[in-house]
């Protein structure tokens, strides 16, 4: 192309009114060999235009963290289930024992009456403490007594001890 | 729609995402992430993709108010942008002489240029796209892009003379 012709473009293009082919031929001109000297600082405009259309991303669409996912029917009954069985545990614990002459009362109702479990003579909180620590106590007691099997796992390491030989002839065999 | 009709789709436009934000975050690092957040964002909103009429300038508009977003957000927590693949600023005598540097330069200009005008000549400039499709893309009208872009352009004119007169980056 002309050298008049380019430079004429060039304006355009700086006032912004070329077109888009317009402008692809400045970036075929530029891009090409023959620019002469002092066209030469539009060079690396034109080529860097070009060299950014290049650019790609690395990275991979990862689609599978799809949001809408349906969540079947029977996780819902697992945390209803799940629910019932916490609440029901509380409940028992919350009830007083069977042998007090009032009906069971529920925090709930302690709350509402203004007393929460707070109490103003240091000897009758001392008392209370001492009840509530007993009662877990109590309960501890009661569960450890299940777990007395455990003691099977010590009497099974026991009989393994013969294990050992094994250890001992191996270190003689490295020797 | 099907997750791979969905990815050849956006095959078709991807880069340019990544390269719209790039222009804009300059870190490589936020621009993947942008565009993978875009992508999912579509993904996402696939049932309603037939009711755009236009994809990819759909994309390329989330693209710009996705990376407006995060700048905002750096400004306002009056954090300094800090990019690993930033170049030093200060340029060694030997990194002058080679070609890839002076185009490395021109991207500097780029990178200087307030926000708008960035993206109207990424846009125009390298991704080609036509007044009135960046028009669409970035909410403006046709003569504010024109006038936008030649403004633009004039100041990129404007350094490259200066660096050429000087004949120092």
């Amino acid at each position: 192309m002309e050298l008049s012709n380019i430079e004429k473009l060039l304006e355009k293009y700086f006032e912004g009114e070329t077109t888009l082919s317009e402008e692809k031929k400045l970036k075929v001109y530029f891009t090409g060999e023959s620019v002469p000297s002092h066209l030469e600082k539009y060079k690396d405009l034109f080529q860097f235009f070009s060299d950014e259309r290049q650019v790609t991303t690395v990275s991979e669409v990862a689609l599978s963290t799809n949001k809408n996912k349906k969540i079947p029917w029977y996780t819902w009954v697992g945390v209803a289930a799940s629910i019932g069985l916490i609440v029901g545990l509380f409940m028992t614990n919350l009830l007083p024992g069977a042998d007090s002459d009032q009906p069971p009362m529920l925090v709930m109702e302690h709350a509402e009456k203004g007393e929460y479990g707070t109490f103003n003579d240091p000897e009758i909180a001392l008392q209370e403490t001492k009840k509530a620590l007993n009662l877990v106590a109590q309960f501890m007691n009661e569960g450890k007594r299940d777990l007395v099997y455990l003691n099977e796992f010590n009497n099974a390491k026991k009989d393994l001890v013969y294990l050992n030989e094994f250890e001992i002839t191996k270190e003689k065999l490295i020797k | 729609m099907k997750e791979r009709a969905f990815i050849s789709l956006t095959n078709g436009f991807k880069d340019k995402l990544y390269r719209l934000a790039k222009r804009l975050l300059v870190s490589n690092e936020e621009a993947e992430d942008a565009t993978q957040e875009i992508l999912l964002k579509l993904w996402r909103n696939k049932k309603k993709m037939a009711e755009y009429k236009n994809v990819e300038a759909f994309a390329m508009t989330m693209t710009k108010n996705y990376c407006y977003d995060k700048l905002k957000a750096k400004e306002a927590g009056n954090l300094k942008i800090v990019h690993s693949n930033y170049k030093d600023e200060r340029p060694s005598l030997q990194r002058e002489i080679e070609a890839k540097d002076s185009l490395d330069w021109v991207g500097k200009i780029m990178d200087g240029l307030p926000e708008q005008q960035r993206m109207i000549i990424q846009l125009r400039d390298i991704e080609e796209y036509n007044n009135a499709e960046i028009a669409e893309m970035l909410g403006m009208n046709e003569t504010a892009v024109r006038v936008a872009l030649s403004r633009g352009r004039k100041v990129i004119r404007q350094e490259l003379l200066k660096k050429h007169n000087y004949g120092i980056v």
